[in-house]
């Protein structure tokens, strides 16, 4: 999985509002999120081998107006921002009759990240050839 | 120290480049058309592979995939191109299920769109599938080529005209 996918994840988790990954098996009372990767995105390709692999993924809220909070597109928009930066567009938003539950639903695209730089190893003490004043 | 330059040809040059620009928005349409083909038959690819399960009811807030009813209805309509909309020299085309569309399901007639839209995006009750996302993402590139190739290959039969 994809690190800015598993802290997209992360991050919903916090909001307090339910997320599953792909689909619910009963799904929740009240507002809630779908996350899924759907297929690859724009990776980086060069020397004959994946040198930053993309991957393009979908999120889905639904929500009613009548019983949850107002801010719950701008809160998902603001963890899209802060996780993907501007790499994600909001592709469609609608609305279900049968339910009257609202739906919008973002594209983004999510990057394996470079390594993290390994720690300094630690340097030896230097013999300068002058010896110890003690 | 003055001299004298002289330029053959400028006459047939002026020529062509009228010519180009009246024969520019045919060319642009006939190279759209073949993109909007590619885009279309790609869609149609896609919605071969939708997954299906036999119709049920869901309750309890379930989530189920689309019927094979529903599946038949996508794929017999199929994806089409819009007509041409030209202003100018700008061509506008759109691909995909024709709004006035509609199919017989459990007795009653629905609009294929509202279909497509639910098996795409998904819904509260049912699975979302891309397959429109990943058809544009795949038959992108290769439209762009064939309109590419299609306009260099009418410019270049132009130039050869006497």
């Amino acid at each position: 999985m994809p690190k800015e996918y598993e802290a997209l994840v992360a991050a919903l988790k916090l909001t307090g509002t339910p997320v599953a990954e792909y689909a619910w098996k009963t799904r929740p009372e009240g507002a809630y999120y779908v996350v899924q990767l759907d297929m690859e995105g724009g990776s980086l390709n060069a020397d004959d081998a994946k040198q930053d692999r993309s991957w393009e993924g979908s999120l889905d809220l639904f929500y009613t107006k009548l019983t949850d909070r107002d801010d719950l597109v701008e809160e998902a928009e603001e963890i899209l921002t802060e996780i993907f930066g501007s790499s994600w567009y909001l592709n469609s938003t609608q609305y279900e009759h049968a339910t009257g539950m609202f739906h919008a639903e973002w594209v983004f695209e999510a990057l394996d990240g470079p390594e993290p730089d390994p720690p300094d190893p630690p340097t030896e003490e230097q013999d300068d050839g002058v010896p110890d004043e003690s | 120290m003055a001299f004298q330059m002289k330029v053959d040809g400028m006459t047939e040059i002026s020529e062509l480049l009228s010519r180009m620009e009246e024969r520019a928005p045919a060319v642009a349409a006939q190279a759209l058309y073949d993109g909007a083909h590619i885009m279309a038959e790609e869609i149609r690819k896609e919605a071969q592979f939708i997954r299906t399960e036999p119709f049920r009811y869901v309750h309890d807030g379930a989530t189920r995939l689309p019927s094979p009813e529903e599946k038949a209805i996508v794929t017999a309509a199929g994806a089409g191109i819009a007509k041409f909309d030209k202003n100018g020299t700008e061509v506008d085309t759109s691909v995909g299920y024709r709004a006035s569309g509609y199919a017989e399901l459990n007795g009653k007639q629905k609009p294929v769109p509202l279909i497509v839209n639910a098996i795409n995006s998904g819904t509260s009750f049912m699975k979302k599938q891309p397959f429109i996302r990943k058809a544009a993402k795949n038959g992108g590139p290769r439209a762009m080529t064939a309109m590419k190739a299609k306009i260099e290959e009418a410019f270049t039969a132009m130039t050869k005209e006497k």
